[in-house]
């Protein structure tokens, strides 16, 4: 009964995409706060090379984190 | 000439909902933003209202479920939305007095179910589309939030928890502009939606639109622009509520809170679910308080915020349904909704004016 009443699809769709946006990108954003934040401990601490690696992560995970943002705006926009 | 009257009041009467919407709600979008500190007060709010309006262009599959899915558009007249509308408005104040933060869209749906149940009987109301679009969303929504909220929030923990709380800090404040943002965006679109349905359902019972048409684009920028200037004039009564008193919050989970509360809601309103910000919101922020720490929830704020929610839908449809018994005394023209709208300005300036000579207890942090 509530099967037929319920857009059963729909709802778990929704339930589905809020789980991979909202943990996803809190994922890949906590992974771009990590590199910022070694970046500079590894820096203050005159190690470049490990400096620019967690720099290079910081950044290609903010980037990530922007691209899903942007993504997710448009996937709401095309309905 | 009448029903000219009564289109008019009607849309003046969706505009003043849609602006108590933006007012009461202004809490869920940016308290989270403010408690952490994330931005300053005034900033938040500015930055959440012009989201607000952009959001509202979004989509419209919100607009259509409140339009054609919750009650039969048979009978529905413009006097009936009216009743709802009044239903739903006095609810928002009634809780905005009190300081909890209820939802102003289950406050809608209440009113124009018990207005139109008033009008037409049982009959009027589709319960497969408020039972599958609206109750059990309502239901399902905040807990997915919950859950989304809290395993964000460990997932944040996960990552960073050996870190600096300085550098982690900062840079968790600076994702929440952009995750509150992205609610303020969710917001708009879903709930700016709502009143643009109501506004639509008005317009086709009383001949101006052809049924199922979308809404009108001047329909699309009133609503837009009437929740804008609500979220912008603000709620600082809720936003306490909402921003401190369920938990204290750090960055992290002031940004795990608002990204969790706008998944649901951008998630939602892609498949035309029209559900509570409020109750999302609310949910989102729990999971995150929970996912640090069960204790750190206040589960006694938290058991307030769940009695609203309860007595949302049956309180508002019970005003909702007073009101059209109200105006129909004066019988079927305008001069019933005239007296009702009069009574209700005035009521609603009253409370207005006793809560700010009693002085506002929150004053903007």
């Amino acid at each position: 009964m509530l099967a037929t009443i319920v857009d059963t699809q729909a709802l778990l769709k929704t339930i589905a995409a809020s789980f991979i946006a909202g943990v996803g990108v809190t994922m890949i954003f906590s992974i771009a706060v990590l590199g910022a934040s070694r970046f500079a401990d590894m820096n203050r601490d005159g190690r470049p090379a490990a400096a620019v690696a967690f720099g290079l992560l910081g950044v290609v995970a903010l980037l990530a984190a922007g691209a899903a943002v942007v993504l997710g705006i448009i996937v709401m926009t095309r309905k | 000439m009448n029903n000219d009257v009564v289109m008019v009041i009607v849309v003046a009467t969706a505009l003043a909902f849609d602006f108590t919407n933006g007012f009461h709600d202004t809490a869920n979008v940016v308290a989270t933003s403010i408690s952490t500190r994330a931005m300053a007060p005034r900033l938040a709010v500015t930055y959440a209202a012009a989201l607000n309006f952009a959001g509202a262009f979004i989509s419209l599959a919100v607009a259509a479920t409140v339009a054609s899915d919750v009650v039969s558009s048979g009978a529905i007249t413009p006097t009936v939305v009216f009743a709802g509308l009044i239903g739903a408005i006095s609810w928002n104040l009634i809780t905005w007095y009190v300081g909890l933060p209820s939802s102003s869209s289950h406050a809608l749906i209440g009113g124009v179910v018990g207005a139109a149940f008033a009008a037409a009987g049982p009959d009027a109301i589709l319960g497969d589309g408020l039972v599958g679009k609206v109750l059990i969303p309502a239901v399902v929504a905040p807990i997915v939030a919950f859950m989304v909220g809290g395993l964000a929030i460990l997932v944040c923990y996960r990552a960073v928890g050996r870190l600096k709380p300085g550098q982690v800090g900062r840079g968790y404040r600076l994702g929440q502009v952009v995750s509150g943002g992205l609610l303020a965006l969710a917001h708009g679109t879903n709930d700016a939606q709502k009143t643009m349905g109501v506004i639509t359902l008005a317009l086709v019972a009383n001949g101006s639109l052809a049924a199922g048409s979308n809404p009108p684009t001047w329909v699309i920028v009133s609503a837009a622009s009437a929740i804008a200037l609500g979220t912008y004039s603000g709620g600082w009564r809720i936003i306490r509520t909402m921003g401190t008193r369920i938990i204290r919050m750090d960055p992290a989970q002031g940004f795990s809170a608002s990204g969790a509360g706008a998944a649901v809601i951008l998630a939602s309103s892609h498949f035309g679910f029209p559900l509570s910000t409020t109750q999302v919101i609310s949910g989102g922020i729990m999971g995150a308080g929970a996912g640090k720490r069960v204790s750190a929830v206040r589960w006694g704020v938290a058991g307030n915020i769940v009695t609203a929610w309860l007595m949302t839908l049956p309180a508002a449809a019970g005003i909702g349904a007073l009101t059209y018994g109200v105006t129909r005394i004066f019988g079927t023209g305008s001069v019933g909704t005239i007296v009702v709208a009069a009574a209700a300005v005035a009521l609603a300036t009253a409370a207005f004016t006793r809560r700010v000579r009693a002085g506002t207890p929150v004053p903007a942090p």
